[in-house]
């Protein structure tokens, strides 16, 4: 030990060692659980199953790099997915997103009376995995006993078609707004939380309404926070699985197989086409990293 | 600084004794007279008193049963993935209609030279079941000959006669909904559950000629079934409840659904799952389409395949040759699941003509002997099922809620099916 630390250039690798090391456990999970994987199902994008005859026994892969972009690109139902979590993000991520900078603009003003019960309650949903949260749901949308169309039906006779061509969208828009309003509002909350007092004072000092107040310093303070939950959000619109996929046998095949780009390439692997999948999560990948990226220069460059 | 070297130490070592450690506890031969163990995953109820009565019968060979969602609800995905990735059971239970997209992965392990010995305890067609060309995949265990299922309460009530033709079912369809708009005759069929009423229509969804697949999911004769359904959907007979939701299992119990076409094993289905149906329900013969026919179909039944990468396929076999064909064993499965034996020294079970307490005392199995004698031929099944009946489901599921057509849903799924095995590489004969 004395001998590697009386050693200066044996002391400089260590120096430039021991940050790698304290890495080491994240960057093997990282490489392991991460990268390992996106590279593996790019390069098994790259190939094709193939057959012949009868196909009775195992396919074959043939290397043929472009096949499956091609057809990602010509498959309408895969095309028609990503356009609908596009119309979904476009829609589903302002109101969510300003519901919960709603709450938690009410839940960080002065007069708020039982504050904890309130933040306990939005958030609670959250607690609830959104597979459950959706077989939940899956029972007060269901076509035959939900108890929210039993009571529109007495109480004004009429019922809503949750899974009507138009409305199914909506409907699965709901349980994820239901699910995740309470999450980005502890994000957007905890940003409020960091806003100096004295800064606030000085507003109201100044005359300032606590409306005023909201809209002219908190919101802005609490603006990179609103921006990180558009991005985790627009992440998520692009990776909706799990809602659709629990309310699809109640639909009557308004959600189909393939209604969103990752049931698309699910519906590929319960089909055997790996390599298919892959291509189609590749596509996904991308489009999400550039509307990320795009996302990230719009809003920063307002903020220089 | 000989701190923060000392600790970059430290974290090595204790990196090297996991390491170490884990070396160890992998490290432990098994003894030379420990049992051999075999991983098994299914769903039907009844397999895991099957295998602990197998367990028990014997030292040699121990039994791990897992069970696993049903084969068309993931079950058969978590199967091809675990084959696909190495980590696979030796034994899984293989649907027949899915026997051969199994084989088409090369998902199977051919035990032909063990098992060639016991195919004569087998039904011919069962055996073929689990086989291609010469190839065989598995044991066969139950079969799915159809009839009906009705509520003998509604019925009853209603003064109904027992359809038994398609064409006093829906007259009877026509009654009951009349008498109570909350009620109907049935709820609607997808994938397999639909190719019922083709089986019996004689409308095969595949064939072989020669080296090439003739697929004919759209055929004439499937038509003739599917317009049959598009008017029970065009005049609102059909119970909106989906088949296996909730809702369904409410219908059946509450006589909101009066009817279920379906095979023998929907019997342990509905005592699992709809106990407040007990004593309401009976089974008669699957109506006919001309008066007098004699025809039926079949929905499901399954073997117990030998999954590829299996080290152990004697041992897996003994097993799945016990299941299919033990008395005791099987008599259980009869009873909690409903299921119809391949073996045919089993047809004579004393359990299969013995009263149903849930079917009113009704000796249910006599009925379905005599359907599976009437069981159409000329059944294939494709070598992309999963992916078929993956294309039907989205436009059936569509065709009975009313936005387009069961028809065009049948053409949809030809031209989808056609244009994936010609994707890859596979000949269709046009």
């Amino acid at each position: 030990m004395t001998a590697i630390t009386a050693n200066g250039a044996s002391a400089r690798t260590l120096r430039w060692r021991t940050p790698w090391l304290f890495l080491l456990p994240f960057l093997a999970l990282f490489a392991a659980m991460y990268v390992a994987p996106i590279v593996f199902a790019f390069v098994q994008s790259l190939f094709t199953l193939q057959r012949s005859g009868l196909g009775l026994a195992a396919p074959t892969l043939s290397f043929d790099p472009f096949a499956n972009y091609a057809r990602v690109f010509s498959d309408d139902e895969f095309v028609a997915s990503l356009g609908r979590v596009l119309v979904f993000g476009a829609v589903q991520v302002p109101i969510m997103l300003g519901l919960a900078l709603l709450i938690a603009l009410l839940l960080d003003s002065k007069s708020a009376r039982g504050r904890g019960f309130f933040r306990l309650a939005s958030f609670l949903p959250f607690a609830v995995p959104t597979v459950v949260a959706a077989v939940m749901w899956s029972f007060l949308y269901s076509p035959v006993t939900s108890p929210i169309n039993g009571f529109l039906e007495q109480a004004f006779g009429f019922t809503i078609p949750f899974f009507s061509e138009e409305l199914a969208l909506w409907s699965v828009a709901n349980v994820v707004t239901w699910c995740w309003t309470g999450y980005n509002m502890f994000i957007i909350y905890s940003a409020l939380q960091t806003i100096p007092g004295e800064m606030l004072e000085a507003a109201k000092l100044d005359g300032a309404s606590a409306t005023r107040i909201a809209w002219s310093i908190k919101i802005p303070m609490v603006r990179p926070a609103i921006i990180l939950t558009t991005v985790f959000s627009i992440i998520g619109s692009a990776q909706l699985f799990n809602e659709p996929t629990v309310l699809k046998p109640i639909s009557g095949g308004a959600i189909t197989s393939t209604y969103t780009p990752l049931m698309a390439a699910q519906a590929s692997v319960a089909a055997q086409n790996y390599p298919y999948a892959a291509a189609q999560s590749v596509v996904l990948a991308v489009l999400v990293g550039v509307a990320s990226f795009v996302f990230f220069k719009v809003t920063g460059r307002g903020e220089r | 600084m000989k701190k923060t070297a000392l600790r970059s130490v430290g974290l090595a070592g204790a990196l090297a004794t996991g390491i170490a450690l884990t070396a160890c506890t992998s490290g432990g031969l098994p003894s030379a007279d420990a049992p051999v163990e075999i991983d098994f995953w299914g769903w039907a109820p009844g397999y895991a008193e099957a295998v602990d009565a197998y367990n028990a019968s014997q030292d040699a060979v121990t039994v791990n049963y897992e069970e696993v969602a049903s084969g068309a609800k993931g079950g058969y995905e978590k199967m091809l993935n675990a084959v696909t990735a190495g980590n696979a059971p030796c034994l899984a239970q293989v649907g027949y209609e899915t026997l051969t997209s199994f084989a088409a992965q090369g998902a199977l392990e051919d035990v032909s030279e063990i098992a060639a010995a016991d195919e004569d305890e087998f039904s011919p067609a069962t055996w073929s079941a689990m086989s291609v060309g010469d190839a065989v995949f598995g044991a066969p265990v139950d079969q799915g000959p159809m009839a009906m299922f009705y509520n003998t309460e509604v019925f009853e009530s209603l003064g109904l006669a027992v359809p038994t033709t398609w064409d006093e079912y829906k007259a009877a369809a026509e009654t009951i909904h009349a008498a109570d708009p909350s009620k109907f005759i049935s709820a609607t069929y997808l994938n397999y559950d639909y190719a019922g009423f083709d089986w019996q229509a004689e409308a095969p969804w595949f064939g072989v000629e020669g080296d090439a697949w003739d697929v004919s999911i759209d055929s004439p004769e499937g038509e003739q079934v599917a317009s049959y359904w598009q008017g029970m959907v065009d005049e609102g007979l059909m119970s909106p409840a989906p088949m296996w939701d909730q809702s369904w299992y409410t219908g059946i119990g509450d006589g909101s659904i009066a009817t279920h076409v379906g095979a023998v094993w929907i019997a342990g289905v509905l005592k699992g799952s709809a106990p407040d149906g007990a004593g309401k329900w009976a089974v008669a013969p699957m109506p006919q389409w001309n008066a007098g026919d004699e025809v039926t179909g079949n929905v499901g039944g399954s073997g117990t395949a030998v999954l590829k990468g299996c080290e152990n396929p004697e041992a897996a076999w003994d097993f799945a040759h016990f299941m299919s064909t033990d008395p005791d064993t099987f008599s259980a499965l009869v009873t909690t699941a409903g299921l119809y034996p391949a073996a045919t020294e089993l047809l004579s079970l004393p359990v299969l003509s013995e009263g149903d307490d849930y079917f009113g005392g009704q000796k249910i199995y006599e009925v379905f002997a005599e359907s599976f004698a009437q069981v159409a031929n000329g059944w294939v099944w494709g070598p992309t099922m999963p992916e078929t009946v993956g294309y039907l489901d989205d436009a059936l599921s569509k065709a009975w809620a009313g936005d387009g057509t069961i028809a065009d849903a049948l053409v949809a799924t030809q031209e989808k099916t056609v244009a994936g095995l010609d994707a890859q590489g596979l000949s269709v004969a046009e």
